[in-house]
């Protein structure tokens, strides 16, 4: 009888923390990282009557979280693919929208400066359309520098969100560490664990995912220690390390990372992979540099073109043109581990030969070895590094100023940095060269069939300006007078072979008499002549980048085009990777997830349940009274 | 598979979010008529666009290109139609002037025309654009072209520069001539050589302007036709060599080196004629050279010889010129309708990039319309269905 009332009352209290448990699942229905808990009901150990054992109610044996390890590992790496795809999807929208607009955009500007050059080349002695190639070059300019503010100051913001990042994963990496530090001096427990405790522990772990992808390994003490990137703890117990945004290695604009907790702090800027953090790093390399990189190979190219043609030509004042364009230096960025005091100059000697790539120059063994950095190949380097024979590789020479040090390393960026410098060096419209700089001309009484070439000027070269007559003293032989008739060059006749003289080359080809004359003369009185300005726009619209594949044009729809896929690709990877989390999230949900249909179900059960055990007590009490009151008398 | 009440919520939250952006999706491109509107949605169609864009442009500007062209191959050409009947003027001039019936005061009223034809030849030569560009001064445009000098010479201050025209992506064209090339560099004489009259001969014996009979025999050199005796001549070299002789009758023909003058009239013993050979002049030294013959020409048979010959030469060198001149308009005429082809040509490419860039760009506007009806259709059934089950609830029986 007693133990009816025993069982009873067991039955009581079990179905009593029971509706607790069921209580507090519906109260946390809408609670973030919330685990619904169900009550293990046993049996006690049985009473033993001789050979029969009567049971001895019901007792908890424990409180059970329910939760899937290997899922929610699942569910935290989906969110740091997720959270990485996010971000790159998110930039990649933004720099795509910044050179999708077709009317104010780069491939506008550039056809506007373009055909400005073609107008001058009609009308090269009218002053307005002097004045409008001056506007159309500013517009370029101011075009190009637009862009690159606009993608500095996302680097900017990518910058400062890197910091961020950094503070908000050291914080999370504490709070799991102080739960790890109660979790561990609670009791120990398999069955029924610090289930609340532990919630918090994982949905701090998610949200850490969302920032970087992280590891776990949980110890037998209860601890989680989590590891990043390849390996770098971050939290080992109940200690934290912490995770820090430091000036780069080399730019030291651009932030790297680096993690308490060794005896140097390590930079783990490398390592860093997944999540908001992850997704910044690889926007970083993978999107905002690069379009810089090729926005300045355009932006140099289509400057260097028109400096080089400005040069080649002579102005409405029959001068030589001057420069057109300034353009920012490419630059070589020394690592802040270099032992050395070595300092690089870094020119752009090869438009054709250039790329839009970063490179890694490094000593190694007494040479210098160049990778570039996205595709990771290397890049042949001739040449000792000194003024008189500088380092070339890809287009580029590099003079090295001060003693480096063996492994001493540098960023040479060789077009990231042009538009920085770009702007329009001449004000005066007059001093655009649109004229060719020599005249020639067969002699009327020339018996040979032979014909000169327009001429040109010899790039970086002194020219003696005068009139000068080419004349053939035999079939096979040539002399050039000046116009004192004094010899100034004289060669055997190669059909086509350039002729140089004072900074001057022609091209003769065709059969040559003996007695044949050609005038080449001074164009500074050709106002009208618009040679030069056509040959730019040619050359603008020519092949010029790539060793001569693609043109100045080409090379920006290739820049837009690329950030075009670019951000449909993060976009659709973005999506894809949601769909992962997705299923991952509700493979979880459906284990942990509290269902208030069957919490309500449950109330019933166990409201039931409780009723009966109340009954079972009424009937014990009833027993006694009936058993009294035969006794009682 | 259980699922967690949070989770029913979340994922109908999420679904009808997802109908409302392809929705908001559709709705832009309907707005704005554009099927892409950055690159990111069809990266390939963006970059073709670009490129049509630019080729857009330049077929424009090749047009803006081909009005400047013109104008100023109109201005050259009719330069040149006015000198060509300016010449024709002269032409007839020097005919009248031929005529042996000619009064003095007629010569002297034909050469008052002809100084101011010259002056006008000149100021046509001289004349400029709209932009004040000397249309025959070669690319040297801020020049004047045809300047006099202290002594009376005409001089060409232009050069010898073109300037071409980009009229189509392959196709330059040349918007003018230099001076040079259209009023001087023409040959004298018949092509080949010249034939004058010695000043000091005392006959009246008058040359023509010859032809070339042989072409491989005739070499060229300074000869001398010099009259033995009224009835004979000979033909020396520049050595003094005698390289031909005959005799003579009024109206005879000369044959030496594979070329024929023809002399009329009576030349005297030691009368003197000049066959040299044929360089280049330019128009206003051969008016020049008329005028002086005009002026010059007293009475006389003698006189009058020497003006036969004269203007008999001048007569060949005016017709050389007018056909210099003809030549650079037929030339002219060519540029101006090419212009044309091209400008025909263009205005069906401009028709085709128009058409492939609407093909790439523009939205089909009744199957953007049906999407959007159907992403309706499907929103307002998410809706509808989450709010009609996310009603129900045990709670609700208990």
């Amino acid at each position: 009888m007693a133990d009816t009332l025993n069982i009873g009352v067991s039955a009581l209290a079990a179905f009593q923390r029971a509706l607790d448990t069921i209580s507090h699942n519906v109260a946390n229905v809408n609670t973030p990282g919330y685990s619904r808990q169900t009550v293990n009901l046993a049996t006690p150990p049985a009473n033993q009557y001789g050979t029969n054992s009567v049971g001895n109610g019901v007792q908890i044996s424990g409180i059970r979280r329910l939760y899937d390890q290997a899922i929610a590992a699942q569910v935290h790496s989906a969110t740091a693919g997720f959270k990485q795809l996010e971000v790159l999807a998110n930039y990649a929208d933004r720099v795509n929208r910044l050179f999708s607009d077709s009317t104010t955009g780069l491939a506008a500007s550039m056809q506007q400066f373009t055909n400005a050059l073609e107008t001058l080349s009609t009308s090269p002695s009218s002053a307005t359309a002097r004045q409008v190639v001056i506007s159309q070059a500013q517009n370029l300019a101011t075009r190009f520098r637009s862009y690159q503010g606009s993608l500095d100051t996302m680097s900017a913001q990518l910058n400062a969100q890197v910091d961020t990042e950094a503070r908000s994963i050291s914080e999370i990496a504490a709070s799991i560490a102080d739960l790890n530090r109660q979790i561990m001096a609670g009791p120990a427990n398999t069955l029924s664990g610090p289930n609340d405790l532990l919630d918090k522990r994982d949905l701090l772990l998610g949200q850490l995912s969302e920032h970087l992808a992280v590891t776990t390994v949980m110890q037998n003490n209860g601890a989680m220690n989590v590891y990043i990137g390849s390996g770098q703890s971050l939290v080992v117990g109940g200690v934290a390390s912490k995770l820090q945004a430091v000036p780069g290695e080399f730019d030291r604009g651009e932030p790297g990372l680096t993690l308490s907790g060794y005896s140097t702090p390590a930079d783990v800027t490398g390592a860093v992979t997944g999540g908001t953090l992850g997704g910044l790093l690889q926007l970083r390399n993978e999107l905002l540099q690069p379009a810089k990189n090729e926005l300045g190979q355009v932006a140099a190219t289509v400057a260097s073109l028109a400096n080089q043609q400005q040069a080649a030509g002579l102005d409405l004042q029959g001068n030589r043109g001057s420069d057109l364009f300034t353009i920012g230096a490419a630059i070589g960025y020394g690592s802040s581990h270099n032992a050395g005091s070595a300092a690089l100059t870094v020119t752009r000697s090869d438009l054709g030969a250039i790329t839009a790539a970063d490179y890694q120059l490094r000593l190694i063994g007494g040479n210098w070895v160049a990778v570039r950095s996205d595709t990771g190949a290397a890049a042949t380097v001739t040449g000792a590094g000194t003024t008189l024979s500088p380092l070339s590789f890809d287009g580029l020479q590099v003079v090295v100023s001060g003693t480096p040090a063996a492994g001493d390393a540098f960023l040479v960026r060789s077009t990231g940095t042009a538009v920085a410098g770009l702007g329009v060096a001449l004000t005066t419209p007059e001093k655009i060269a649109a004229a060719g700089p020599l005249l020639t001309a067969a002699g009327n009484a020339n018996t040979g069939s032979a014909s000169i070439s327009a001429g040109s000027l010899v790039p970086g070269g002194s020219w003696t300006r005068g009139n000068y007559t080419l004349q053939f003293t035999a079939g096979n032989a040539w002399q050039v007078l000046d116009s004192g008739n004094a010899v100034v060059a004289s060669g055997a006749y190669v059909p086509g072979a350039a002729i140089t003289f004072n900074g001057m080359s022609v091209a003769v080809s065709g059969a040559a008499a003996a007695g044949d004359t050609f005038t080449i003369r001074d164009n500074a009185a050709g106002k009208g002549d618009g040679r030069n300005a056509r040959a730019l726009i040619d050359l603008l619209n020519g092949g010029t980048l790539n060793g001569g594949s693609l043109s100045v044009a080409d090379a920006a729809g290739r820049l837009i085009g690329k950030v075009g896929v670019q951000a449909s690709q993060a976009a659709s990877g973005r999506d894809a990777q949601n769909v992962v989390l997705e299923d991952a999230t509700s493979s979880l949900q459906s284990i942990s997830g509290v269902n208030l249909d069957e919490e309500a179900a449950d109330l019933v059960r166990y409201q039931q349940a409780y009723q009966a055990a109340a009954r079972i007590i009424a009937t014990a009490k009833d027993m006694f009274d009936t058993l009294l009151a035969a006794t009682g008398r | 598979m259980r699922l967690s009440t949070l989770q029913f919520h979340t994922a109908g939250v999420n679904a009808i979010l997802k109908q409302q952006a392809a929705l908001s999706k559709t709705q832009q491109q309907i707005a704005t008529g554009k099927r892409v509107q950055t690159a990111a949605d069809d990266p390939t169609a963006a970059v073709q666009l670009q490129q049509l864009e630019r080729l857009q442009a330049q077929q424009e500007q090749y047009a803006k290109n081909s009005v400047v062209l013109t104008n100023r191959l109109q201005l050259e050409e009719q330069a040149l139609t006015d000198s060509t009947q300016l010449l024709q003027r002269v032409r007839d001039l020097v005919l009248q002037a031929n005529n042996d019936s000619m009064t003095d005061a007629d010569r002297q009223s034909t050469v008052a025309e002809l100084r101011g034809r010259i002056a006008e030849l000149q100021s046509i030569a001289n004349r400029q654009d709209n932009q004040n560009e000397y249309l025959f001064a070669g690319s040297a445009t801020a020049s004047k072209p045809f300047v006099r000098s202290a002594l009376g010479a005409m001089e060409y201050h232009g050069d010898t520069g073109t300037r071409s025209v980009q009229v189509d992506t392959s196709v330059a064209l040349r918007d003018g001539d230099p001076g040079l090339q259209v009023f001087a560099g023409t040959r004298q004489g018949n092509g080949t050589f010249v034939a004058a009259v010695n000043s000091a001969n005392t006959g009246a014996g008058s040359i023509d302007t010859g032809t070339v009979v042989d072409a491989a025999s005739w070499v060229p050199d300074n000869y001398q036709i010099r009259f033995t005796a009224p009835g004979a001549w000979q033909v020396t070299d520049s050595g003094n060599v005698v390289v031909a002789s005959g005799s003579f009758s009024p109206g005879g023909s000369i044959n030496f080196r594979g070329v024929q003058v023809t002399i009329e009239g009576q030349p005297a013993a030691g009368d003197r004629f000049a066959i040299s050979p044929a360089g280049t002049t330019d128009v206003f030294a051969t008016l020049d050279a008329l005028l002086a013959s005009l002026t010059g020409s007293g009475g006389g048979q003698v006189a009058r010889a020497r003006l036969h010959s004269e203007l008999g030469a001048a007569l060949l060198q005016i017709d050389q010129s007018l056909e210099q001149l003809s030549g650079v308009r037929s030339e002219v005429g060519a540029r101006l309708s090419s212009i044309d082809d091209i400008a025909a040509t263009r205005d069906g490419r401009l028709a085709d990039i128009a058409t492939s860039m609407s093909q790439l760009r523009d939205l089909d506007y009744a199957a953007a319309v049906s999407r959007m009806n159907q992403q309706l259709v499907g929103l307002q059934a998410a809706q509808q269905s989450f709010s009609m089950i996310s009603r129900l609830s045990l709670f609700d029986y208990l």
